[in-house]
């Protein structure tokens, strides 16, 4: 066969394999004849929207992964906030308007959540690395995830104007909520209720350029208020920070103000727009301290009783709690509003009555539910309970510190305060 | 042109307040919008909704139709108008707060100097117990409102199924004493069975000549053998039921294509001639009080079939002679019967199966899971909710009734079962569970080696039941898709087939295919076979004969229109009507022999039926007799 006709018949197995797929296509999307309109109306051909492909997932993975490594490398080698910032650009564009901010590593940790609670919830692998890369880049690096890879913290940060200080107790306690988010977060996760961090993410609808009203304006607000008090979700919001915070506060590695040693000047002091700059500790402080040791051993044997009346008031709430899944509350709302029966505009109800489920099965699956939020919300209770004893033990743990430091838990390794230190780098 | 200082702060200061302005201009349109789509939105207009209930009411109005259509072209364009308004500003905000962002933190950053460290920062100790005061009151905060939101909650669910209202019975499971047969799709063959005769046909009963039942109108001659009026007025109704055999089934026309569902009518006389617009040998037109997509049954001087809405179900009964509704029996206040019917699609509807008789009752299913048994008078008997069939174009299959037993095909998309019920109480008597997806073909009955049995149609499997105990007897796996068509039995020989599947002869002594084709598939229609011959009508208007033994096509009709009611043979013709409601009837014989063609002049999808010298046939809301005068 001579090279013509080889190119022809390629050309035409080629053409046949495409003709056989188009068909087949054809086939399958056109199962039934078409109606025949009197009109002369020409139906047009259906198309399926192709899924996203599964390599641009690992995709994502690799981009988050290669972010995250640089920014630990401007940080940790270079100390160049400029690629801090060109970084925390490119995230804001291909994780928050390109990938429209989902999936995000703020999010994942409800999937995972689930996935531990529901046996026939499978957790995809990127979504598992998402939540798990993040951590273990904080566990070496620092939170460097939060300072150049989170689209949520970037949009904050890089509308930072005029950040305001704010005082330590206001800071203490607006970072409870974190806490009670997460708690809150992995319990309507782990009982399959909602995705709590996804329904309330201030910043996803501007990515998506689609929200509803509140959102929209819930939204507006952050970014408004961010103008003048530096990452305000990041620092009293976001539930993934508080794994982060944990993770970083013993992380190998982490950002430091000065590239040598600190020579106390003060400098780098009004640099942080988040406050999470630890001053070297006063004497003074130090010897009133040891005054408030039997402040520590109060604190400390509150911790179990705070833990209990958490507990106490988790058990107590699961039923408000748990009338938050929709199956509950449309158990309950059947049972309370029979009547509701007859309302057509209702399409939660008439949908179940439409279905072959029975009303012993829902109120079954509810009562299922509910028991579950009975133990979860008794171990959320405990948890928000511990945290406010832990908080309260650390106000009177001092911790000798000699210079100007990040405080490792708290820092987001924005780099911002390196520029500030007139401390040259030994060559 | 480099710049200097003062005019980079005076450029991102000025950029910065054009910009800002900019923005709080198009959050003031977007905000405008908003406000302006919740209170007007087009899609919920209420002008279109009284236009929408003016129509239901004259569904003729053509106006009324191209107001409509206007109306909703209007909302539509309005619509997507505020789409794009909304799309659009929400790209200039954002453009213009990116300028915005950029120019005051260049602003900001130009004009910034180095700071002056603080000399002092604040008193630490001071500082730490104001932190431990606010937790302090905050986490008492949290959770004293947690407890006190949590007392005002209470749970509902435990006062469920202490007899309030609003609590529905159960999806019917196996009653006590009930068998429930799992089968896995293995034939069970009973000893000494012989499902063939000598001779290779079908050891079932023959189609015998029939006595009595001429037409004179109000003839007071019943067929042979049984109908005992039931008891007229009072409170309980009674009837004392005696069971029909199956020569006195086929005298009458008791259930869809017939006695045991296999589309042969003994009836004689049945008229090929007639044309719908004109009137030639239409007897008589009447309404249907609903629509449906059921065919008619007979038995005696009365016609049965249903109807149904969204609100309502019903039996009507008419004198076969003249066409009167004689009564309408309604399918409300069940016990179990969901406040909403279920969602159908239009060529379904929530009365697509057929009712059946047996001389003692009249039994009919609806779309919603309602089984409504009522005697002759149409007083009824019992009636019970199967539960709400999940099928995704609406529950179709048929009912069949004989001897104690009524038979019903529950093949749904959240289980598949064949039901058979007490005809006297609606009792369930057993249930068999069917490995098999769902299926909207009806059930057809034949006696095979002597024992009747139930054949069913669906994907995977044909299969044949035992009549008396639901045990399966022998099954085939050959179909697929989504299965519309109801088997047939002649010749010794299962038929079943399914468009994109295949046509397929089965023995039913153990499954096994005795031959396929593919070229003729039916999509709705049903096959039948008598003489020797197999007929199979499909929907894109072709009509196939083949060798009923060995399968090779005979002959072939391309009618242009397609099929969907299934075709019957009667009085030695082969009868079947197109969906533009042209007959055409064909002899019965191995070469194309087209004896008649006559027009409706509307549409038909269901299935006529015989009685002698007259053929009735339902479109939708219409109910028509033809026959000559």
């Amino acid at each position: 066969m001579n090279k013509g006709s080889k190119i022809a018949t390629r050309f035409l197995l080629v053409l046949l394999l495409m003709f056989t797929l188009v068909t087949g296509m054809y086939g399958q999307q056109q199962r039934f004849p078409k109606p025949e309109f009197e009109s002369g109306y020409a139906q047009p051909h259906t198309l399926t929207p192709e899924p996203r492909s599964t390599a641009m997932e690992w995709l994502d993975v690799a981009v988050l992964t290669a972010v995250m490594a640089l920014s630990a490398w401007f940080v940790l080698r270079k100390r160049s906030r400029q690629g801090i910032l060109w970084l925390s650009v490119f995230t804001l564009f291909y994780f928050g308007f390109y990938r429209d901010g989902c999936i995000c590593a703020v999010g994942s940790l409800q999937n995972v959540a689930l996935s531990f609670a529901d046996p026939s919830y499978a957790i995809s692998v990127t979504v598992l690395l998402f939540f798990l890369l993040p951590l273990i880049f904080s566990l070496f690096f620092g939170r460097v995830f939060c300072g150049a890879a989170c689209p949520l913290g970037v949009i904050q940060d890089l509308i930072i104007v005029k950040p305001i200080s704010m005082p330590s107790w206001l800071r203490k306690t607006l970072g409870l909520i974190p806490y009670i988010y997460l708690a809150l977060a992995l319990l309507f996760a782990a009982t399959g209720s909602d995705f709590l961090v996804c329904r309330y993410d201030p910043f996803v609808g501007i990515f998506r350029m689609d929200a509803p009203f509140l959102m929209t304006i819930l939204g507006v607000a952050f970014l408004l208020t961010g103008l003048f008090i530096g990452r305000p979700y990041c620092r009293f919001l976001c539930p993934y920070g508080v794994l982060l915070n944990w993770t970083s506060t013993v992380s190998k590695w982490h950002l430091t103000i000065t590239p040598a040693h600190c020579i106390r000047c003060k400098l780098c002091t009004t640099s942080c727009p988040f406050d999470a700059i630890d001053r070297p500790t006063d004497p003074k402080v130090i010897k009133g301290s040891r005054d408030g040791a039997k402040r520590f051993l109060v604190y400390a044997l509150l911790i179990p009783v705070w833990m209990a009346a958490g507990g106490f008031v988790g058990f107590k709430a699961h039923i408000r709690l748990s009338k938050a899944n929709p199956d509950v509350y449309l158990a309950e709302l059947l049972i309370t509003h029979p009547e509701v029966k007859k309302d057509r505009d209702n399409i939660d109800v008439q949908t179940f009555l439409s279905s072959a489920k029975t009303m012993d099965q829902l109120v079954e699956e509810a009562r299922g539910i509910r028991r579950k939020f009975k133990y979860g919300s008794t171990a959320a209770g405990a948890f928000i309970g511990l945290v406010i004893g832990m908080t309260l033990l650390n106000q009177v743990i001092f911790r000798r510190n000699e210079d100007y430091v990040p405080n490792n838990g708290a820092c987001f390794s924005c780099g911002r305060c390196m520029d500030f230190c007139p401390v040259e780098r030994k060559s | 042109m480099t710049m200097n200082i003062e005019n980079k702060l005076t450029l991102s200061r000025n950029v910065a307040v054009v910009s800002g302005i900019f923005c709080l201009a198009v959050s003031f349109l977007l905000l405008l919008n908003y406000w302006q789509v919740s209170r007007f939105d087009p899609l919920e207009s209420k002008a279109m909704e009284v236009l929408v209930e003016r129509l239901s009411e004259n569904p003729d109005d053509d106006a009324l139709k191209n107001d409509i259509r206007n109306m909703d072209l209007l909302a539509r364009k309005a619509y997507f108008n505020s789409h794009w308004q909304i799309r659009t500003g929400s790209y200039l905000l954002l453009f213009g707060a990116v300028l915005f962002a950029f120019a005051l933190r260049m602003y900001h950053s130009l004009k910034s100097k180095i700071e002056v460290p603080e000399p002092h920062g604040e008193d630490e100790l001071q500082a730490r117990l104001l932190s431990q005061k606010w937790i302090l009151i905050s986490g008492a905060a949290v959770l004293i409102l947690a407890l006190a939101g949590s007392h005002a909650s209470v749970n509902h669910l435990t006062s469920f199924g202490t007899g309030k209202p609003g609590e529905s019975l159960p999806v019917t499971k196996a009653e006590e004493n009930i068998e429930v047969i799992e089968v896995g799709g293995e034939p069970v063959l009973q000893s000494g069975d012989s499902l063939l005769a000598a001779d290779g046909s079908a050891a079932d009963d023959s189609i015998g000549m029939l006595a009595g039942d001429d037409e004179s109108p109000r003839s007071t001659t019943t067929p042979a053998g049984e109908m005992s009026l039931p008891a007229t007025s009072g409170a309980e109704t009674t009837v004392n039921f005696v069971f029909p055999e199956a020569g006195t089934l086929r005298a009458h026309y008791p259930a869809f294509r017939g006695a045991f569902g296999n589309g042969i009518s003994a009836h004689k006389n049945v008229p090929v001639d007639f044309d719908g617009p004109s009137g030639k040998n239409i007897l008589w037109k009447v309404n249907v009080p609903l629509a449906g997509n059921n065919s008619p049954v007979i038995w005696g001087d009365r016609l049965f079939l249903s109807g149904a809405n969204a609100q309502k179900r019903e039996i009507y009964c008419y004198d076969r002679y003249g066409g009167k509704l004689l009564w309408t029996a309604s399918a409300s206040d069940i016990p179990g019967s969901p406040p909403t019917s279920p969602k159908t699609t239009d060529d379904t509807g929530l009365a697509a199966p057929s009712v059946t008789t047996d001389g003692n009752c009249v039994y009919a299913i609806f779309g919603n899971g309602d089984l409504l048994a009522v005697d002759y008078n149409g007083k009824r008997m019992w009636a019970r909710n199967l539960g709400m069939p999940d099928n995704h174009y609406g529950h179709s299959s048929s009912l069949l009734a004989w001897k104690n037993k009524l038979y019903v095909q529950y093949d749904t998309n959240k289980g598949r079962k064949l039901l058979a019920l007490n005809v006297q109480t609606g009792e369930m008597l057993w249930e068999t569970n069917r490995n098999v997806k769902i299926s909207w073909a009806s059930p057809i009955m034949a006696n095979i080696g002597g024992k009747y049995q139930v054949i069913l149609s669906a994907d995977p499997l044909v299969a044949g039941y035992d009549a008396e105990t639901g045990k399966q007897l022998w099954s085939a796996s050959v179909l697929s898709g989504e299965v519309g068509s109801s088997p047939a039995y002649g010749e010794g020989l299962v038929f079943a087939a399914n468009e994109y599947a295949r046509l397929v002869a089965i023995n039913p002594s153990g499954g096994q295919v005795v031959w396929e084709q593919d070229e003729y598939l039916p999509e709705v229609a049903s096959p039948v076979v008598s003489g020797g011959l197999l007929f199979v009508a499909t929907s894109y208007g072709v009509l196939a004969c083949y060798d009923a033994k060995t399968g090779e096509k005979l002959w072939e009709h391309d009618g242009g229109t397609g099929y969907y009611s299934s075709p019957v043979v009667a009085d030695g013709k082969l009868i079947i009507f197109d969906t533009e409601g042209k007959m055409q009837a064909f002899a019965l014989a191995r070469e194309k022999n087209l004896v008649s063609e006559s027009a409706l002049g509307v549409k038909v999808v269901t299935t006529p039926a015989f009685a002698n010298n007259r053929m009735f046939v339902r479109t939708g809301n219409a109910l028509w007799c033809i026959g000559s005068k």
